[in-house]
């Protein structure tokens, strides 16, 4: 596992340590250059002082260079003599001639940096070992260094501190998220949180909000359905007891009925509610298929052609001329078209007729189920759709959520369904849908709506 | 014994329907609240079986409209909401007894007879009125210590008269008690009845009173 803790720390003091190190490096070669420069200029001074002395007296020049600090190796060619004057500091062998002016040269098996002055007669070598210069200036670089390295460790401890002062509010936030449970997902204190932290905690308060909106959904939907459930249950648990009491034949007949209409409710609100429960909001949006509505809407009318001949209602569909092509989820909105025509047969009286019609245009795609019933009251329009909810006219097999799951489908298609009288009397649902957005179905949609014949 | 029913389930409503007219009552069934606030006010019924959740009205509403007016009729509220809170409101709202769905028939029926017990100002759960005893519970009718086998409609007329000592009922207030709307009543269909009670227990059981109706010998 990583820790940002640790990361931190080694990266600032591996910093620390290289900006102390390139300072050093910095350091050393500028005074490198000075001490060089310096020494130089030291050895002509001296080199320049022994042309005026070494003309009286070789022997006096001892005392010059004699001075142990400055370890000037003094090297002079005279004619006079068959070998140079060499000062103390030389090895056994004598230093080659070399070239007026400055040089570095090889002698002794070490470096060493010459000045070179010819005074006419005499040739005046004024010598030092290079390592002097090199140690001089490591000195100096050392001498910036080592506080650096002396601090190196106190400051990993002190870092380490600030860093898990600055990564406290973390800790927090994790308390705070830990705190949280399923069944109280408030949201996290964000007003102390520092502003690289706070989007963090935004967004885990958006998503606590969201998931607290689902579970408490999910809820109300798991109580309504229980409470739900009581009523079916109540019919069957008095059906049963009359059942058992039946005294004649006939009554006996009569209690077995309706417990077998009790028994089919209480299978059908399991059945709606299970829907309901599978209903996927993100179906519609999230992988839209493009769905020929006219298509769609004749497979379900024929599907529901043996329960309307059972009840002797006449069953009628129109299909749209244009192509009425939406997005969205065929199955879910397989379980709309089904709900809405098996209501309209379920209340559509022996003789009735239910007419399903599918219409397209540029702007929305329409479907129309009418029915010969006794439609709904008014004031009763709005309230259906609630989940539950069963009107006066309710049929007694009605689950009360036929119409919540047709309204839930289609606002998940973004669209929107309406109810109000038929020209029989009866009840008309409309439901329109957006067409289908996407390039080619627009396009066949366009096309097909514009006057083409 | 006339009950008013407030139940907008169909399935439900005509099973308890079924079921108190199997023991006797006369059961008047109506299916939202403001036909409930109509009937109560119309009739008067020995006690009313109302449901909460109901169209139009809600069944709590109607509970209060029912006390607000000063009928004094005993309430037994059949609900699913079945919270403890619930529970106290529907009580403080005016009801008598509160029945949790789903329920047994025969819990109903039992509350149904204490209440009207209750309203009728007796305690034992046996009415004696001189050398008659009807348990209402078994519908259970004995004359001069001998049990007597009665019709539904014959146990009704006399656990009707029997209601209240020396309790006096016309014949059109016999009929009201003894049908529900939707029951074709013969034309004399209550002095059929009576006569029939006669029959089985003895002329003397059953008094005419001139001008005022009929009430129970008190020998």
């Amino acid at each position: 596992m990583t820790s940002i803790r640790r990361w931190l720390l080694a990266a600032l003091l591996a910093a620390l340590a290289s900006a102390g190190l390139a300072a050093a490096a910095a350091t050393y070669l500028s005074a490198r250059d000075e001490v060089d420069s310096l020494l130089d200029e030291e050895l002509r001074q001296v080199a320049l002082s022994l042309r005026d002395h070494a003309v009286l007296d070789l022997r006096r020049l001892e005392s010059v260079s004699a001075n142990p600090a400055q370890r000037v190796l003094v090297q002079i060619w005279d004619p006079a003599f068959d070998r140079p004057y060499v000062s103390r500091l030389a090895g056994a062998s004598p230093m080659p001639r070399t070239d007026t002016g400055y040089a570095t040269v090889l002698h002794d098996s070490r470096s060493w940096r010459v000045f070179t002055l010819f005074t006419g007669r005499q040739l005046i070598q004024v010598a030092q070992p290079t390592a002097l210069r090199t140690e001089l200036a490591a000195r100096t670089a050392w001498r910036l260094l080592l506080p650096v390295l002396v601090l190196l460790p106190f400051l990993g401890l002190v870092g380490w501190w600030i860093v898990g002062r600055g990564l406290a509010p973390l800790g927090r936030l994790t308390g705070a998220v830990k705190e949280r449970s399923p069944t109280a997902l408030t949201a996290v204190p964000t007003s102390d949180l520092p502003i690289e932290i706070r989007p963090l905690a935004d967004a885990l308060n958006d998503l606590l909000g969201r998931l607290d909106q689902s579970f408490l959904l999910q809820r109300r939907f798991a109580s309504d359905a229980a409470h739900e459930l009581r009523t079916p249950l109540t019919a069957l648990n008095l059906q049963v007891q009359l059942a058992e009491r039946a005294q004649t034949e006939e009554d006996r007949t009569r209690a077995f009925e309706r417990l077998r209409q009790g028994i089919r409710r209480a299978t059908r609100l399991v059945q709606q509610l299970l829907t309901m429960a599978r209903l996927d909001p993100d179906a519609a949006t999230a992988t839209p298929a493009a769905i020929d509505l006219s298509g769609l809407v004749a497979s379900v009318v024929e599907e529901a052609r043996p329960l309307a001949e059972e009840r002797a209602v006449a069953l009628m569909f129109q299909g749209a001329i244009s192509p009425a092509i939406v997005g969205g989820s065929e199955d879910a909105l397989r379980i709309l078209f089904n709900n809405l025509i098996d209501n309209a047969i379920r209340y559509t009286p022996e003789g009735g007729r239910v007419t399903a019609s599918v219409a397209a245009n540029a702007e929305a795609v329409e479907v129309v189920v009418e029915d010969t019933g006794p439609g709904i009251p008014e004031e009763e329009r709005e309230r259906v759709f609630d989940r539950f909810y069963r009107g006066r006219g309710a049929n007694a097999s009605g689950t009360g959520l036929g119409l919540a799951i047709v309204s839930q489908v289609a606002e998940m298609h973004r669209g929107a369904v309406t109810l109000d009288m038929a020209d029989s009397g009866g009840l008309r649902a409309r439901l329109r849908l957006p067409p289908a957005p996407s390039g080619a179905n627009a396009h066949q949609l366009r096309g097909g709506s514009s006057p083409v014949a | 014994m006339r009950i008013l029913l407030v139940e907008d389930d169909a399935m439900i409503g005509e099973s308890v329907a079924d079921g108190l007219k199997a023991e006797g009552y006369a059961v008047d069934w109506v299916r939202d609240g403001k036909e409930a606030e109509v009937a109560v006010s119309a009739t008067p019924y020995s006690l009313v079986v109302l449901d909460l959740g109901l169209p139009r009205r809600d069944g709590i509403d109607v509970l209060k409209g029912i006390r607000e007016r000063r009928i004094d009729v005993p309430v037994l509220v059949m609900t699913a909401r079945d919270t403890v809170r619930d529970r106290i409101k529907g009580l403080d709202a005016g009801a008598d007894d509160y029945l949790i769905k789903p329920f047994d028939l025969d819990e109903l029926t039992a509350r149904a007879r204490a209440l009207m017990r209750r309203a009728s100002g007796r305690a034992e759960p046996v009415i004696e009125r001189g050398s008659l005893t009807i348990n209402p519970a078994t519908r259970e009718v004995t004359w001069r210590g001998e049990s007597v086998q009665l019709s539904a409609r014959e146990y009704a007329l006399l656990a009707a008269l029997a209601e209240r000592p020396g309790l006096v009922l016309s014949r059109a207030q016999l009929e009201e008690r003894l049908y529900g709307w939707n029951e074709a009543v013969g034309s004399n269909a209550v002095e059929v009845h009576i006569h029939n009670v006669r029959r089985k227990l003895g002329e003397g059981v059953i008094r005419n009173v001139r001008g005022l109706g009929y009430t129970l010998a008190t020998e």
